[in-house]
């Protein structure tokens, strides 16, 4: 196993929503790589292009939303694929979706179909990524809640949505997702909707599943606990731009982006007792539609200066550690 | 390979540009435009059904013939300058019988939906307030009706009955409200789980004013809606009974007694303009009613946009 | 399951009683002598004045009322109906001549309109905002307003009288009574009665649609990487369908009643015709009969959409 060969490059991605008959710039230039069998986590506000960035990579966007420009190339066996370019719900998008780049969503309450068995949702994507017949996909069904640590499986695997718990069902959409054994799996703030008992079980099971298939996988989260625990890159998001990236190492103990900062500060740490200060960040979220001229976060952000009022360039920290401010020097030495 | 520009591409580009020049305008007359657009519809309804009911009130004004006079000289006489719709098997003005028509027609309809809501709208606020017996009661009284094909019910209490106006008013409400009732009701049961309402219960307020002064009103917007599409079915029911010969009395012009004599073949056949108006008016204003009620049910419930 | 079906079954009991009673009530306040309904008319014909008397005791007829009811209803339950006022015949007879055309008209009605009212409505609702889907709304607009009868009148004077593609109406003509030969009557009356519900059924199915559509399911089907249609029909429709059916399930008094109108429209030997002629010569008992059929069938037939719908649901059973 070559320990960085990438499996996803995104480079300088615009994704725009189109919704009310205005243009929201939900992602304005965004870049990262992921890699074989490492974990990228995705953080930032809620609105921040988060999700957005997950359904372009799938292409599974709002009606009204389009890729502007920039490249999504998914580095497969076969050669690079530039997703982008793909028609959304076409042949060729469709062999890639489920087969080799596989999704988890929010609410496993409402993204399992309620009238069907567990079972058969789950074999679904199987069926039109390989020639099975009925017995082995049911078998395969029933192996995947297994592995999944779901009791029981013979019998649940012909239980409805509704008959199963929430965590359970965030662990059949799992099996769902690892089905065909795909090469990237995307979760999206995947324990959002379960209670905080059940949180921890599904991102251990999402990390175990990582290691045994080499699987490639990209967290969407706001939990700074999980990015510490499971992440092998971080990107910060802002407003619809990677305003951070690096190993975990590179962001969460140095960071270089005021906002990565600020938002460090502004969470409570586990087991550190009453003592900690906790400072929230100033201000708040900007209009999408009526956006900053320059940097994004300027209005909010305490190095701010008048070379903030031009938007900046990527500065580069080592050669794993990006960030998108004209302060960066002056943030590290800070932390 | 590429994608396709679609007909939303089109769109999408027109939109950026706009944002990037920094000239598109603010978002909000925009969805308040959308909503008069469709509303168009219903405005256009209103008026028409604002003009039928002026001119069916003033009908001695918009006409000169007596609706009710026979002339055997002028006998399944076609449209002419005189009579503009011409005239029926024994000679009557079309035309003059579907103005005079009119009255009796929407008197049918309206009353029988205000008579419908007054007893859906309070026995509804009330129990569904109260609940317990009161409540369980009339909602298994309101199924025993609500089961019965309305048609099949109105038939059996008019051959009970007899047949007149009065009566069909009558039994038009009897049979009617139930559906008034449930959704009073149904709204009810939602509203008197609010905040406000456990305060004016602390407050020692009776039941009484609570519900119909504090609950009731908050509700009026779908009750509205029904109101209307009840007057647009019961002046279909009232149609096609007396296109049977079983709703209003025969002597009396309504817009489906006028029909009624389209069950002969022949003068459905030879004779279109004694039938064909009076079947286009009852359509275009039933129409006109379900597009206010339409346009009503939009303006009072957002989430049935669509 | 079971124990919803059976708890479904028993829920009928009390409403058919409720509904018996009001029935019997209308029979003994309606004018005209209960004798004559209770007995065929050759039984009383010849009976003179004190025999007719003895006649009202041995019948129970000065039994207090709710013996009188209880007595009637035992009769129902063993399918005595009574007789008709104006031709002496027992009305289950009458009644039974005319079932099969009823049903051929309704049933053929609801096929239809469930049919094309969900294709029509389906595709509105993908194809929403487009020129199909303007003019099918419209279209429902208009299904919805106009009545059935002039619908039905409007058919009868194209097809029938001007283009002459199909008969006026009847069901048989003489000499032609395979089932076959009686198609082309069924026709019309048919498409006039489903043309109407299939206005209400693709509005309904729409907004079913679009609310299904915008699912987060749906989302997840595509994750999945299966073809457009198994993401829009498989999974959009299938649960699209549930409300469909609940609403399809509360039109059948419609659908009853509107059997009524279109049977007259079309001179068509139903139940409907039979009641109507029955309200015009004031023969009581038939029409309360009618009217207690009627309500039973709708019973009966809400009873297999409820079921047909647990079927559909999952959901369902286990409430």
């Amino acid at each position: 196993m070559s320990a960085d060969q990438k499996v996803l490059s995104v480079k300088d991605l615009k994704t725009y929503i189109y919704v009310n008959n205005r243009c929201n710039k939900a992602l304005d230039g965004v870049s990262f790589d992921v890699y074989r069998g490492k974990t990228l986590c995705v953080v930032g506000e809620s609105g921040c292009g988060k999700s957005i960035t997950a359904s372009s990579i799938t292409q599974l966007l709002p009606k009204l939303s389009r890729i502007e420009s920039g490249e999504i190339v998914y580095h497969s066996e076969r050669g690079n694929i530039r997703i982008d370019q793909l028609e959304r719900n076409g042949p060729e998008m469709r062999a890639l979706r489920g087969a080799e780049i596989s999704m988890i969503f929010q609410d496993p309450m409402t993204a399992l179909n309620p009238v069907y068995r567990i079972g058969s949702q789950i074999s679904e994507g199987l069926q039109y990524h390989s020639k099975n017949t009925l017995a082995q996909l049911k078998q395969t069904s029933i192996d995947l809640l297994r592995q999944m640590g779901i009791p029981l499986a013979e019998q649940r695997v012909d239980d409805y949505p509704h008959q199963f718990s929430g965590g359970m069902r965030q662990r059949a959409m799992i099996a769902m997702a690892m089905s065909c054994k795909p090469k990237i799996l995307i979760a999206d703030e995947p324990t959002t909707a379960l209670d905080v008992t059940i949180q921890a079980q599904i991102f251990e099971l999402i990390d175990e599943l990582k290691q045994r298939h080499n699987t490639a996988v990209i967290l969407i989260t706001h939990d700074m606990g999980v990015v510490a625990e499971l992440a092998d890159h971080v990107a910060v998001m802002y407003m619809g731009n990677i305003v951070e990236q690096g190993t975990v190492d590179d962001v969460l103990r140095h960071p270089a982006h005021p906002y990565t900062e600020a938002l460090l500060k502004s969470i409570p740490i586990l087991g550190k007792g009453k003592q900690q200060q906790i400072t929230p960040i100033q201000g708040s979220t900007p209009d999408p539609y009526q956006r900053p001229k320059g940097c994004q976060f300027e209005p909010r952000c305490p190095y701010a200066t008048e070379r903030c009022q031009t938007f900046p360039d990527s500065q580069s920290i080592s050669a794993t550690h990006d960030a998108l401010c004209w302060h960066s020097e002056k943030v590290l030495s800070h932390a | 390979m590429t994608r396709r520009p679609t007909r939303l591409d089109k769109k999408f580009d027109l939109l950026r540009e706009k944002t990037e020049q920094g000239t598109l305008k603010a978002p909000s007359s925009n969805r308040a435009l959308n909503k008069l657009a469709s509303n168009k519809l219903a405005v256009l309804g209103l008026a028409f059904v604002t003009i039928m009911i002026l001119a069916s009130v003033f009908a001695p004004l918009v006409t000169q013939y007596d609706p009710q006079k026979v002339d055997l000289r002028m006998m399944l006489k076609p449209p002419s300058a005189d009579h503009i719709l011409g005239t029926d098997k024994i000679g009557r003005d079309v035309f003059a019988r579907i103005i005079y028509g009119g009255q009796i027609s929407i008197l049918v309809g309206l009353g029988s939906a205000l008579g419908a809501a007054l007893i859906g709208v309070s026995i509804g606020a009330y129990t569904g307030y109260k609940g317990g017996w009161w409540d369980s009661t009339f909602l298994r009284i309101s199924e025993v009706v609500m089961s019965f094909p309305q048609i099949i019910l109105v038939l059996m209490l008019v051959t009970i009955l007899g047949q007149s106006l009065m009566n069909l008013i009558i039994i038009f409400t009897l049979t009617g409200w139930g559906s008034l009732y449930r959704l009073t009701r149904a709204q009810m049961l939602s509203l008197r789980e609010e905040e406000y309402v456990q305060a004016l219960r602390a407050f020692g307020l009776n039941t009484f004013t609570i519900c119909f002064k504090h609950i009731l009103p908050n509700a009026l917007g779908p009750i509205m809606v029904n109101i209307t599409l009840s007057t647009a079915m019961f002046i279909l029911q009232e149609a096609g009974l007396s296109f049977l010969g079983l709703g209003v009395p025969l002597n009396i012009p309504t817009w489906g007694n006028i029909l009624n004599v389209a069950q002969d073949l022949r003068i459905l056949q030879n004779y279109w303009w004694v039938w064909l108006p009076s079947a286009v008016t009852i359509s275009l204003f039933v129409l006109a009613i379900n597009f206010v009620g339409d346009g009503l049910r939009d303006t009072t419930d957002p989430t049935m946009q669509g | 399951m079971f124990v919803y079906f059976t708890r479904r079954l028993l829920y009928l009991i009390p409403m058919l009683l409720g509904i018996s009673f009001l029935i019997y009530l209308g029979l003994e306040l309606t004018p005209g002598d209960i004798l004559s309904y209770l007995l065929p008319p050759e039984a009383i014909a010849d009976l003179k004045p004190e025999e007719l008397i003895a006649m009202r005791e041995a019948l129970g007829l000065n039994d207090p009322f709710i013996v009188r009811y209880l007595y009637w209803l035992g009769g129902i339950l063993q399918g005595d109906f009574g007789y008709s006022l104006a031709s002496g015949v027992p009305i289950s007879k009458l009644v039974l001549e005319r079932i099969p055309a009823t049903l051929e008209l309704s049933i053929a009605a609801l096929l239809f309109s469930t049919l094309f009212g969900v294709i029509l409505g389906s595709i509105s609702a993908l194809k929403r905002g487009s020129l199909m889907d303007n003019s099918l709304t419209v279209f429902g607009m208009i299904g919805v307003s106009i009545p059935e009868f002039i619908f039905g009148l409007i058919a009868l004077v194209v097809f029938a009288l001007q283009l002459e593609w199909l008969p006026v109406g009847k069901r048989l003509m003489p000499g032609y009574d395979s089932y076959w030969d009686h198609m082309p009557h069924l026709v019309m009356p048919a498409m006039v009665l489903g043309l109407i519900m299939t206005a209400g059924v693709m509005r309904y199915t729409r907004s079913s649609m679009l609310d299904s559509l915008n699912k987060e399911f749906i989302r997840t089907a595509r994750s999945k990487g299966v073809p457009e249609w198994r993401v829009n029909f498989i999974h959009g429709l299938r649960v699209a369908l549930i409300p469909v059916v609940v609403l399809i399930g509360f039109r059948l008094p419609m659908l009853i009643g509107g059997t009524v109108i279109i049977e007259q429209v079309f001179q068509w030997p139903g139940i409907g015709d039979l009641f109507v002629n029955a309200v015009r010569g004031q023969n009581y008992p038939l029409v309360m009969m009618i009217s207690f059929l009627s309500v039973t069938a709708v019973l009966f037939a809400s009873f297999l959409i409820d079921l047909l719908t647990a079927l559909l649901d999952p959901r369902i059973k286990l409430e």
